[in-house]
Protein backbone atom coordinates (compact mmCIF):
# COMPACT_ATOMS: atom_id res chain seq x y z
CA UNK A 1 0.00 0.00 0.00
CA UNK A 2 1.29 3.35 -1.23
CA UNK A 3 0.49 6.04 1.62
CA UNK A 4 -1.32 8.88 -0.05
CA UNK A 5 -1.49 11.66 2.29
CA UNK A 6 0.36 11.93 5.93
CA UNK A 7 0.14 14.10 8.74
CA UNK A 8 2.45 14.75 11.45
CA UNK A 9 2.04 16.24 14.67
CA UNK A 10 -0.36 18.86 13.21
CA UNK A 11 -0.80 21.72 15.56
CA UNK A 12 -3.07 25.20 14.89
CA UNK A 13 -4.43 27.03 17.96
CA UNK A 14 -6.65 30.20 17.27
CA UNK A 15 -6.00 32.53 19.95
CA UNK A 16 -6.99 29.95 23.20
CA UNK A 17 -8.63 26.98 21.13
CA UNK A 18 -6.62 24.21 19.58
CA UNK A 19 -8.14 22.91 16.09
CA UNK A 20 -5.42 20.73 15.75
CA UNK A 21 -3.25 19.44 18.49
CA UNK A 22 -0.40 17.14 17.08
CA UNK A 23 -2.55 15.53 14.83
CA UNK A 24 -1.03 12.59 13.02
CA UNK A 25 -2.42 9.87 10.71
CA UNK A 26 -2.00 8.45 7.34
CA UNK A 27 -4.44 7.35 4.44
CA UNK A 28 -3.64 4.90 1.78
CA UNK A 29 -4.08 4.67 -1.64
CA UNK A 30 -7.60 3.27 -2.38
CA UNK A 31 -8.77 3.79 1.18
CA UNK A 32 -11.76 5.18 2.67
CA UNK A 33 -10.91 7.45 6.05
CA UNK A 34 -14.17 8.80 8.12
CA UNK A 35 -13.40 11.48 10.25
CA UNK A 36 -15.76 11.89 13.30
CA UNK A 37 -15.84 13.65 16.64
CA UNK A 38 -18.40 16.70 17.84
CA UNK A 39 -19.25 19.86 16.51
CA UNK A 40 -15.61 22.16 17.63
CA UNK A 41 -13.64 18.96 17.09
CA UNK A 42 -11.63 20.13 14.57
CA UNK A 43 -13.21 18.10 11.64
CA UNK A 44 -13.56 20.85 9.23
CA UNK A 45 -10.42 22.61 10.54
CA UNK A 46 -8.36 19.46 9.39
CA UNK A 47 -9.48 19.81 5.91
CA UNK A 48 -8.37 23.25 6.11
CA UNK A 49 -4.92 22.55 7.15
CA UNK A 50 -4.78 19.46 3.88
CA UNK A 51 -6.53 21.76 1.66
CA UNK A 52 -3.65 24.76 2.14
CA UNK A 53 -7.07 27.42 4.16
CA UNK A 54 -5.24 27.02 7.27
CA UNK A 55 -1.59 27.07 7.62
CA UNK A 56 -0.42 25.01 10.54
CA UNK A 57 1.67 26.83 13.86
CA UNK A 58 3.55 23.15 13.49
CA UNK A 59 3.96 19.91 11.74
CA UNK A 60 3.88 18.98 8.29
CA UNK A 61 1.87 17.42 5.96
CA UNK A 62 2.67 15.03 3.11
CA UNK A 63 1.18 14.32 -0.04
CA UNK A 64 2.33 11.83 -2.49
CA UNK A 65 5.80 11.88 -0.86
CA UNK A 66 6.34 15.60 -1.33
CA UNK A 67 6.17 17.95 1.74
CA UNK A 68 3.37 20.45 1.15
CA UNK A 69 3.18 22.29 4.45
CA UNK A 70 3.68 25.46 2.80
CA UNK A 71 2.06 24.77 -0.57
CA UNK A 72 -0.18 27.38 -1.61
CA UNK A 73 -4.13 25.91 -1.81
CA UNK A 74 -4.36 26.43 -5.99
CA UNK A 75 -0.85 24.50 -5.91
CA UNK A 76 -2.22 21.71 -3.73
CA UNK A 77 -5.66 21.54 -5.64
CA UNK A 78 -3.33 21.14 -8.75
CA UNK A 79 -1.11 18.59 -7.63
CA UNK A 80 -4.46 16.24 -6.52
CA UNK A 81 -6.39 17.38 -3.63
CA UNK A 82 -9.84 18.13 -4.02
CA UNK A 83 -12.76 19.47 -1.34
CA UNK A 84 -15.94 20.22 -0.97
CA UNK A 85 -17.83 21.62 1.77
CA UNK A 86 -20.75 21.09 4.03
CA UNK A 87 -22.66 24.20 3.09
CA UNK A 88 -21.83 23.73 -0.69
CA UNK A 89 -20.29 27.28 -2.50
CA UNK A 90 -20.74 26.81 -5.61
CA UNK A 91 -20.21 30.03 -8.03
CA UNK A 92 -23.12 31.37 -7.86
CA UNK A 93 -23.03 33.42 -11.35
CA UNK A 94 -21.36 30.35 -13.72
CA UNK A 95 -23.61 27.06 -14.81
CA UNK A 96 -22.84 24.09 -13.64
CA UNK A 97 -20.59 23.70 -16.65
CA UNK A 98 -19.18 26.58 -15.94
CA UNK A 99 -18.54 25.61 -12.73
CA UNK A 100 -16.50 22.25 -13.17
CA UNK A 101 -14.97 23.56 -16.54
CA UNK A 102 -13.11 25.51 -14.09
CA UNK A 103 -12.38 23.51 -11.83
CA UNK A 104 -11.67 20.44 -14.37
CA UNK A 105 -9.30 23.26 -16.73
CA UNK A 106 -7.73 25.13 -13.82
CA UNK A 107 -7.27 22.19 -11.00
CA UNK A 108 -7.01 19.30 -13.53
CA UNK A 109 -5.18 20.44 -16.35
CA UNK A 110 -7.74 18.53 -18.41
CA UNK A 111 -7.18 19.50 -22.17
CA UNK A 112 -9.24 22.24 -23.95
CA UNK A 113 -10.36 19.68 -26.35
CA UNK A 114 -11.39 17.05 -24.18
CA UNK A 115 -12.65 19.13 -21.18
CA UNK A 116 -16.46 19.13 -22.70
CA UNK A 117 -16.51 15.58 -23.06
CA UNK A 118 -14.91 15.10 -19.51
CA UNK A 119 -17.92 16.78 -17.54
CA UNK A 120 -20.24 14.80 -19.25
CA UNK A 121 -18.62 11.96 -17.74
CA UNK A 122 -18.32 13.39 -14.44
CA UNK A 123 -22.47 15.14 -14.53
CA UNK A 124 -23.10 11.56 -15.48
CA UNK A 125 -21.69 10.28 -12.61
CA UNK A 126 -23.44 12.59 -10.21
CA UNK A 127 -27.01 12.32 -11.87
CA UNK A 128 -26.32 16.18 -12.84
CA UNK A 129 -26.53 15.66 -16.32
CA UNK A 130 -30.17 17.53 -16.74
CA UNK A 131 -28.66 20.47 -14.79
CA UNK A 132 -25.55 21.48 -16.83
CA UNK A 133 -26.43 24.90 -18.09
CA UNK A 134 -28.58 25.46 -15.15
CA UNK A 135 -26.64 28.89 -13.13
CA UNK A 136 -25.15 27.21 -10.01
CA UNK A 137 -26.83 29.66 -7.79
CA UNK A 138 -30.53 28.48 -8.77
CA UNK A 139 -29.68 24.56 -7.84
CA UNK A 140 -31.94 23.07 -5.12
CA UNK A 141 -30.12 21.66 -1.88
CA UNK A 142 -29.79 17.71 -3.29
CA UNK A 143 -28.50 19.72 -6.40
CA UNK A 144 -26.12 21.51 -4.70
CA UNK A 145 -24.94 19.07 -2.56
CA UNK A 146 -24.39 17.01 -5.91
CA UNK A 147 -22.92 19.96 -7.42
CA UNK A 148 -20.02 20.04 -4.96
CA UNK A 149 -19.28 16.94 -5.36
CA UNK A 150 -19.29 16.95 -8.98
CA UNK A 151 -17.30 20.10 -9.07
CA UNK A 152 -14.41 18.32 -6.90
CA UNK A 153 -14.30 15.51 -9.07
CA UNK A 154 -13.81 17.56 -12.23
CA UNK A 155 -10.47 18.00 -11.02
CA UNK A 156 -9.30 14.62 -11.50
CA UNK A 157 -8.51 14.57 -8.15
CA UNK A 158 -5.90 11.61 -6.13
CA UNK A 159 -7.36 12.64 -3.14
CA UNK A 160 -11.33 13.82 -2.20
CA UNK A 161 -11.92 15.78 1.36
CA UNK A 162 -15.81 15.08 1.66
CA UNK A 163 -17.08 17.30 4.14
CA UNK A 164 -20.73 16.31 5.17
CA UNK A 165 -22.59 15.85 2.09
CA UNK A 166 -25.02 13.45 3.81
CA UNK A 167 -26.22 16.38 6.55
CA UNK A 168 -29.94 17.59 5.77
CA UNK A 169 -30.53 14.66 2.83
CA UNK A 170 -33.16 11.71 3.41
CA UNK A 171 -31.93 8.29 4.26
CA UNK A 172 -32.55 7.63 0.21
CA UNK A 173 -30.13 10.25 -0.48
CA UNK A 174 -28.19 10.01 1.56
CA UNK A 175 -27.65 6.08 0.30
CA UNK A 176 -27.20 8.14 -2.95
CA UNK A 177 -24.13 9.45 -2.04
CA UNK A 178 -23.08 6.38 -0.40
CA UNK A 179 -23.17 4.84 -3.10
CA UNK A 180 -21.35 7.75 -5.61
CA UNK A 181 -18.21 8.11 -3.01
CA UNK A 182 -17.79 3.96 -3.61
CA UNK A 183 -17.95 4.71 -7.25
CA UNK A 184 -15.48 7.40 -7.08
CA UNK A 185 -13.49 5.36 -5.32
CA UNK A 186 -13.80 2.43 -7.46
CA UNK A 187 -12.12 4.79 -9.82
CA UNK A 188 -8.93 4.93 -8.30
CA UNK A 189 -9.48 8.04 -5.54
CA UNK A 190 -8.54 8.19 -2.25
CA UNK A 191 -11.85 9.70 0.11
CA UNK A 192 -11.03 11.44 3.31
CA UNK A 193 -14.92 11.93 4.69
CA UNK A 194 -16.32 14.03 7.51
CA UNK A 195 -19.82 13.09 8.76
CA UNK A 196 -21.73 13.32 11.48
CA UNK A 197 -24.31 10.13 10.62
CA UNK A 198 -22.87 7.47 12.26
CA UNK A 199 -24.76 5.18 10.37
CA UNK A 200 -23.18 6.70 7.14
CA UNK A 201 -19.94 6.21 9.11
CA UNK A 202 -20.32 2.78 9.87
CA UNK A 203 -21.34 1.43 6.70
CA UNK A 204 -19.45 3.71 4.22
CA UNK A 205 -15.75 4.30 5.71
CA UNK A 206 -12.81 1.09 5.54
CA UNK A 207 -11.16 2.92 8.43
CA UNK A 208 -12.41 5.52 10.99
CA UNK A 209 -10.36 8.58 12.82
CA UNK A 210 -12.34 10.09 16.16
CA UNK A 211 -11.42 13.52 17.18
CA UNK A 212 -12.33 16.16 19.85
CA UNK A 213 -10.94 18.96 20.79
CA UNK A 214 -8.54 19.13 18.01
CA UNK A 215 -7.11 15.87 19.24
CA UNK A 216 -7.04 12.16 17.85
CA UNK A 217 -8.90 10.38 20.27
CA UNK A 218 -9.27 6.76 18.54
CA UNK A 219 -8.38 5.44 14.87
CA UNK A 220 -8.99 1.75 13.59
CA UNK A 221 -11.84 -0.14 11.90
CA UNK A 222 -15.25 1.61 12.40
CA UNK A 223 -16.72 -0.50 15.03
CA UNK A 224 -13.53 -0.36 17.30
CA UNK A 225 -13.48 3.23 17.04
CA UNK A 226 -17.41 3.77 17.65
CA UNK A 227 -17.05 1.66 20.86
CA UNK A 228 -13.92 2.46 22.17
CA UNK A 229 -14.26 4.19 25.31
CA UNK A 230 -13.21 7.78 24.76
CA UNK A 231 -15.51 7.95 21.32
CA UNK A 232 -18.20 6.71 23.87
CA UNK A 233 -17.29 9.13 26.28
CA UNK A 234 -17.73 12.06 23.91
CA UNK A 235 -20.44 11.24 22.04
CA UNK A 236 -22.51 10.19 24.87
CA UNK A 237 -20.84 11.95 27.78
CA UNK A 238 -20.99 8.47 29.75
CA UNK B 1 -44.12 72.20 -38.85
CA UNK B 2 -44.33 74.63 -35.90
CA UNK B 3 -40.94 76.08 -35.95
CA UNK B 4 -40.86 76.74 -32.15
CA UNK B 5 -41.66 72.82 -31.89
CA UNK B 6 -39.11 71.85 -34.57
CA UNK B 7 -35.79 73.41 -32.72
CA UNK B 8 -36.97 71.99 -29.06
CA UNK B 9 -37.01 68.76 -30.72
CA UNK B 10 -33.66 69.27 -32.26
CA UNK B 11 -32.05 70.19 -29.22
CA UNK B 12 -33.37 67.29 -27.34
CA UNK B 13 -32.13 65.06 -30.56
CA UNK B 14 -28.65 66.96 -30.06
CA UNK B 15 -28.81 66.11 -26.78
CA UNK B 16 -29.67 63.03 -26.84
CA UNK B 17 -26.92 62.00 -29.21
CA UNK B 18 -24.30 63.56 -27.70
CA UNK B 19 -25.66 62.18 -24.34
CA UNK B 20 -25.11 58.60 -25.84
CA UNK B 21 -21.84 59.55 -27.57
CA UNK B 22 -20.31 61.00 -24.01
CA UNK B 23 -21.91 58.00 -22.18
CA UNK B 24 -19.85 55.58 -23.91
CA UNK B 25 -16.59 57.17 -22.82
CA UNK B 26 -18.10 57.78 -19.51
CA UNK B 27 -18.57 53.88 -19.27
CA UNK B 28 -14.91 52.83 -20.07
CA UNK B 29 -13.93 55.44 -17.53
CA UNK B 30 -15.71 53.55 -15.32
CA UNK B 31 -15.37 49.73 -16.58
CA UNK B 32 -12.26 49.46 -14.87
CA UNK B 33 -13.68 50.66 -11.03
CA UNK B 34 -16.27 48.37 -11.34
CA UNK B 35 -13.65 45.23 -12.70
CA UNK B 36 -11.21 46.13 -9.85
CA UNK B 37 -14.19 46.12 -6.98
CA UNK B 38 -16.22 43.38 -8.24
CA UNK B 39 -12.86 40.95 -8.45
CA UNK B 40 -10.62 42.24 -5.95
CA UNK B 41 -13.17 43.74 -3.43
CA UNK B 42 -10.98 46.74 -3.60
CA UNK B 43 -11.77 50.27 -4.37
CA UNK B 44 -8.86 51.79 -6.50
CA UNK B 45 -9.09 55.33 -5.26
CA UNK B 46 -6.05 56.21 -7.78
CA UNK B 47 -8.35 54.80 -10.40
CA UNK B 48 -8.82 58.45 -12.25
CA UNK B 49 -5.22 59.59 -11.57
CA UNK B 50 -3.91 56.41 -14.08
CA UNK B 51 -6.50 57.95 -16.43
CA UNK B 52 -4.28 60.95 -16.29
CA UNK B 53 -0.91 59.14 -16.16
CA UNK B 54 -2.06 57.41 -19.84
CA UNK B 55 -2.77 60.89 -20.97
CA UNK B 56 0.62 62.47 -20.30
CA UNK B 57 1.78 59.18 -21.42
CA UNK B 58 0.72 60.24 -24.95
CA UNK B 59 1.59 63.55 -24.44
CA UNK B 60 5.32 62.33 -23.86
CA UNK B 61 5.08 60.02 -26.72
CA UNK B 62 3.66 62.63 -28.96
CA UNK B 63 6.83 65.24 -27.93
CA UNK B 64 9.18 62.71 -29.47
CA UNK B 65 7.36 61.46 -33.02
CA UNK B 66 4.54 63.01 -34.29
CA UNK B 67 1.67 60.61 -35.10
CA UNK B 68 -2.01 60.61 -34.58
CA UNK B 69 -2.53 60.48 -31.01
CA UNK B 70 -4.39 57.14 -31.32
CA UNK B 71 -1.51 55.41 -32.45
CA UNK B 72 0.00 56.33 -28.96
CA UNK B 73 -2.64 54.01 -27.50
CA UNK B 74 -0.12 50.95 -29.07
CA UNK B 75 2.43 51.81 -26.19
CA UNK B 76 -0.11 53.26 -23.76
CA UNK B 77 -2.33 50.23 -22.98
CA UNK B 78 0.46 47.68 -22.61
CA UNK B 79 2.39 50.17 -20.31
CA UNK B 80 -0.77 50.62 -18.66
CA UNK B 81 -1.55 47.18 -18.34
CA UNK B 82 2.00 46.63 -16.73
CA UNK B 83 1.42 49.23 -14.34
CA UNK B 84 -1.97 47.81 -12.99
CA UNK B 85 -1.06 44.25 -13.15
CA UNK B 86 2.54 45.21 -11.28
CA UNK B 87 0.48 47.70 -8.77
CA UNK B 88 -1.97 44.33 -7.96
CA UNK B 89 0.52 41.87 -7.75
CA UNK B 90 3.32 43.37 -6.11
CA UNK B 91 1.62 45.53 -3.71
CA UNK B 92 -2.39 45.14 -3.47
CA UNK B 93 -2.35 41.82 -3.23
CA UNK B 94 0.13 41.99 -0.19
CA UNK B 95 -2.52 43.90 1.51
CA UNK B 96 -6.09 42.27 0.80
CA UNK B 97 -8.75 41.23 2.62
CA UNK B 98 -7.26 37.20 2.52
CA UNK B 99 -3.65 38.29 2.96
CA UNK B 100 -4.38 40.80 6.25
CA UNK B 101 -6.44 37.67 7.42
CA UNK B 102 -3.49 35.39 6.83
CA UNK B 103 -1.29 38.10 9.15
CA UNK B 104 -4.01 37.86 12.05
CA UNK B 105 -5.42 41.44 11.25
CA UNK B 106 -9.07 42.21 11.13
CA UNK B 107 -10.97 41.72 7.73
CA UNK B 108 -11.95 44.91 8.31
CA UNK B 109 -8.22 46.33 8.33
CA UNK B 110 -7.99 44.30 4.86
CA UNK B 111 -11.31 46.48 3.86
CA UNK B 112 -9.49 49.62 5.18
CA UNK B 113 -5.86 49.06 3.74
CA UNK B 114 -6.16 49.33 -0.09
CA UNK B 115 -8.32 52.56 0.66
CA UNK B 116 -5.84 54.18 1.99
CA UNK B 117 -2.80 53.03 0.07
CA UNK B 118 -5.03 53.98 -3.14
CA UNK B 119 -5.35 57.37 -1.76
CA UNK B 120 -1.50 57.39 -1.10
CA UNK B 121 -0.99 56.28 -4.94
CA UNK B 122 -3.40 58.60 -5.83
CA UNK B 123 -1.26 61.70 -4.38
CA UNK B 124 1.69 60.29 -5.63
CA UNK B 125 0.93 60.09 -8.67
CA UNK B 126 -0.41 63.49 -9.21
CA UNK B 127 2.84 65.12 -7.61
CA UNK B 128 5.28 62.88 -9.59
CA UNK B 129 3.23 64.48 -12.50
CA UNK B 130 3.77 67.46 -11.41
CA UNK B 131 7.39 67.10 -11.11
CA UNK B 132 7.44 66.09 -14.77
CA UNK B 133 5.33 68.35 -16.54
CA UNK B 134 4.54 71.30 -13.92
CA UNK B 135 0.62 72.12 -13.51
CA UNK B 136 -0.30 73.53 -17.05
CA UNK B 137 -3.34 72.88 -18.41
CA UNK B 138 -2.41 69.89 -21.72
CA UNK B 139 -4.43 69.15 -24.31
CA UNK B 140 -3.76 66.03 -26.53
CA UNK B 141 -3.60 67.68 -30.21
CA UNK B 142 -5.63 66.32 -33.01
CA UNK B 143 -7.10 66.77 -36.50
CA UNK B 144 -10.95 65.48 -35.29
CA UNK B 145 -11.38 68.41 -32.34
CA UNK B 146 -13.16 70.49 -34.59
CA UNK B 147 -14.57 67.99 -37.21
CA UNK B 148 -18.14 67.19 -36.98
CA UNK B 149 -20.56 64.53 -38.95
CA UNK B 150 -23.65 66.04 -40.12
CA UNK B 151 -26.54 64.05 -39.84
CA UNK B 152 -28.90 66.21 -41.26
CA UNK B 153 -28.97 69.76 -41.55
CA UNK B 154 -29.24 70.85 -37.65
CA UNK B 155 -28.38 67.41 -36.43
CA UNK B 156 -24.74 66.82 -36.07
CA UNK B 157 -22.28 64.93 -33.61
CA UNK B 158 -18.58 65.35 -32.91
CA UNK B 159 -16.43 62.99 -35.09
CA UNK B 160 -14.07 62.62 -31.78
CA UNK B 161 -17.05 61.70 -29.60
CA UNK B 162 -18.58 59.24 -32.55
CA UNK B 163 -15.39 57.78 -32.56
CA UNK B 164 -14.85 57.05 -28.84
CA UNK B 165 -18.47 55.51 -28.90
CA UNK B 166 -17.33 53.28 -31.20
CA UNK B 167 -13.81 52.24 -29.67
CA UNK B 168 -15.74 52.17 -26.11
CA UNK B 169 -18.89 49.53 -27.17
CA UNK B 170 -15.86 47.59 -28.56
CA UNK B 171 -14.20 47.26 -25.64
CA UNK B 172 -17.07 46.27 -23.67
CA UNK B 173 -17.96 43.83 -26.23
CA UNK B 174 -14.37 42.07 -26.51
CA UNK B 175 -14.24 42.90 -22.39
CA UNK B 176 -17.64 40.84 -22.11
CA UNK B 177 -16.38 37.94 -24.53
CA UNK B 178 -12.80 37.82 -23.17
CA UNK B 179 -14.78 37.16 -19.13
CA UNK B 180 -17.38 34.81 -21.05
CA UNK B 181 -15.37 32.61 -23.58
CA UNK B 182 -11.72 32.75 -22.46
CA UNK B 183 -10.26 30.39 -19.61
CA UNK B 184 -8.37 33.10 -18.03
CA UNK B 185 -11.91 34.93 -17.89
CA UNK B 186 -13.65 32.08 -16.23
CA UNK B 187 -11.01 32.18 -13.71
CA UNK B 188 -11.28 35.97 -13.52
CA UNK B 189 -14.95 35.54 -12.76
CA UNK B 190 -14.82 33.04 -10.60
CA UNK B 191 -12.73 34.65 -8.30
CA UNK B 192 -15.15 37.58 -8.06
CA UNK B 193 -17.59 35.09 -7.22
CA UNK B 194 -15.89 33.41 -4.64
CA UNK B 195 -12.53 34.36 -3.84
CA UNK B 196 -11.99 31.46 -1.02
CA UNK B 197 -13.21 28.81 -3.21
CA UNK B 198 -11.27 29.64 -6.40
CA UNK B 199 -7.57 28.55 -5.03
CA UNK B 200 -9.20 25.49 -4.23
CA UNK B 201 -9.86 24.72 -8.10
CA UNK B 202 -6.33 25.70 -8.82
CA UNK B 203 -6.80 28.75 -9.61
CA UNK B 204 -3.51 30.78 -9.40
CA UNK B 205 -5.63 33.78 -7.39
CA UNK B 206 -2.59 36.53 -7.09
CA UNK B 207 -2.52 36.09 -10.41
CA UNK B 208 -5.99 36.09 -11.43
CA UNK B 209 -6.41 39.32 -9.92
CA UNK B 210 -3.27 41.08 -11.20
CA UNK B 211 -4.50 40.11 -14.80
CA UNK B 212 -7.80 41.68 -14.09
CA UNK B 213 -6.31 44.86 -12.75
CA UNK B 214 -3.94 45.08 -15.47
CA UNK B 215 -6.98 44.77 -18.06
CA UNK B 216 -8.67 47.44 -15.71
CA UNK B 217 -5.46 49.82 -15.86
CA UNK B 218 -5.22 49.36 -19.48
CA UNK B 219 -9.14 50.15 -20.50
CA UNK B 220 -8.46 53.50 -17.61
CA UNK B 221 -5.41 54.49 -20.22
CA UNK B 222 -7.37 54.10 -23.20
CA UNK B 223 -9.98 56.46 -21.47
CA UNK B 224 -7.27 58.65 -20.76
CA UNK B 225 -6.16 59.08 -23.96
CA UNK B 226 -9.83 59.84 -25.02
CA UNK B 227 -9.82 62.88 -22.41
CA UNK B 228 -6.27 64.33 -23.13
CA UNK B 229 -7.97 64.38 -26.28
CA UNK B 230 -11.33 65.66 -25.59
CA UNK B 231 -10.45 68.45 -23.14
CA UNK B 232 -7.94 70.03 -20.93
CA UNK B 233 -6.45 68.15 -17.93
CA UNK B 234 -3.72 69.08 -15.18
CA UNK B 235 -1.67 66.69 -13.17
CA UNK B 236 -4.55 66.86 -10.17
CA UNK B 237 -7.64 66.21 -12.12
CA UNK B 238 -7.84 62.48 -10.90
CA UNK B 239 -10.39 62.76 -8.45
CA UNK B 240 -12.99 64.62 -11.54
CA UNK B 241 -12.31 60.89 -12.65
CA UNK B 242 -12.76 59.14 -10.08
CA UNK B 243 -16.01 60.62 -9.88
CA UNK B 244 -17.45 60.13 -12.61
CA UNK B 245 -16.55 56.65 -12.68
CA UNK B 246 -18.09 56.33 -8.88
CA UNK B 247 -21.65 58.31 -10.63
CA UNK B 248 -21.26 55.59 -13.84
CA UNK B 249 -21.18 53.09 -11.51
CA UNK B 250 -23.94 53.74 -8.71
CA UNK B 251 -26.00 54.56 -11.83
CA UNK B 252 -25.73 51.52 -13.61
CA UNK B 253 -24.54 49.04 -10.72
CA UNK B 254 -21.69 47.21 -10.09
CA UNK B 255 -20.43 43.91 -11.89
CA UNK B 256 -21.94 44.70 -14.78
CA UNK B 257 -20.39 45.58 -17.82
CA UNK B 258 -23.88 46.46 -19.78
CA UNK B 259 -24.88 48.37 -16.42
CA UNK B 260 -21.76 50.20 -16.85
CA UNK B 261 -22.61 51.51 -20.51
CA UNK B 262 -26.79 52.27 -19.52
CA UNK B 263 -25.17 54.16 -16.64
CA UNK B 264 -22.81 55.90 -18.43
CA UNK B 265 -25.43 56.81 -21.25
CA UNK B 266 -27.87 58.29 -18.70
CA UNK B 267 -25.35 59.94 -16.83
CA UNK B 268 -24.29 61.44 -20.55
CA UNK B 269 -27.66 62.19 -21.34
CA UNK B 270 -28.71 63.99 -18.43
CA UNK B 271 -25.62 66.05 -17.99
CA UNK B 272 -25.90 67.22 -22.03
CA UNK B 273 -29.61 67.96 -21.68
CA UNK B 274 -29.25 70.31 -18.23
CA UNK B 275 -26.11 71.87 -20.06
CA UNK B 276 -28.66 72.83 -23.25
CA UNK B 277 -31.77 74.04 -20.80
CA UNK B 278 -29.84 75.31 -17.90
CA UNK B 279 -26.39 76.18 -18.71
CA UNK B 280 -22.87 74.46 -18.16
CA UNK B 281 -22.86 74.89 -14.35
CA UNK B 282 -26.17 72.62 -14.07
CA UNK B 283 -24.23 69.91 -16.13
CA UNK B 284 -22.81 68.61 -12.58
CA UNK B 285 -25.46 69.12 -10.85
CA UNK B 286 -27.95 67.25 -12.74
CA UNK B 287 -25.67 64.44 -12.67
CA UNK B 288 -25.56 64.29 -8.27
CA UNK B 289 -29.38 64.77 -8.89
CA UNK B 290 -29.73 61.65 -11.05
CA UNK B 291 -26.79 59.73 -8.71
CA UNK B 292 -28.87 60.94 -5.54
CA UNK B 293 -32.28 59.60 -7.13
CA UNK B 294 -30.85 55.96 -8.01
CA UNK B 295 -29.13 55.94 -4.63
CA UNK B 296 -32.76 56.27 -3.20
CA UNK B 297 -34.40 54.32 -5.65
CA UNK B 298 -32.81 51.89 -6.18
CA UNK B 299 -29.25 51.99 -4.49
CA UNK B 300 -27.63 48.23 -6.10
CA UNK B 301 -27.78 50.44 -9.47
CA UNK B 302 -29.86 49.51 -12.65
CA UNK B 303 -28.47 46.34 -13.66
CA UNK B 304 -27.01 45.01 -10.12
CA UNK B 305 -26.27 41.30 -10.09
CA UNK B 306 -28.19 39.26 -7.35
CA UNK B 307 -25.48 38.23 -4.50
Amino acid sequence: MTTVLSATRLSKAFGAIHVADRVSFSIDEGEILGVIGPNGAGKTSLFGLISGNIRPDSGYVEFGGKDITRWAPQDRARAGIARTYQIPKPFTHMTVAGNLKVAAIFGGGVAEDEVEEWIDGVLAQTHLAPARNTLAGRLPLLMRKRHELARALAMRPKLLLVDEVAAGLTDHEVGEFIDMVAGIRAGGVTVLWIEHVMKTMLTATDRLLALDSGRIIAQGKPEEVINSPDVRRVYLGA
Amino acid sequence: MNEDLYWTLVDIANGLLSGVMLGGYYAIIAIGLALTFGVMRMVNLAHGDMLVLAAYLAVLVLQFVPISPFITLALVIPVMFGVGYALQRFLLNAISVQSMERKGMSAGFGLMSPILVTFGLSIVIAHALLGGFASDARIIRNALSYSAVRLTEDLNLSTLRLIFFVIAVAILVALHLFLRRTHAGRAIRASADDAEIAPLMGIATPKINALASGIAIAIAGVAGVMVGMSRTFQPFDGPVFLLVAFGVVIVGGLGSIVGSLVGGVLLGITQVLAGTYFGPSAQLVAGYILILFVLAVRPQGLFARRR
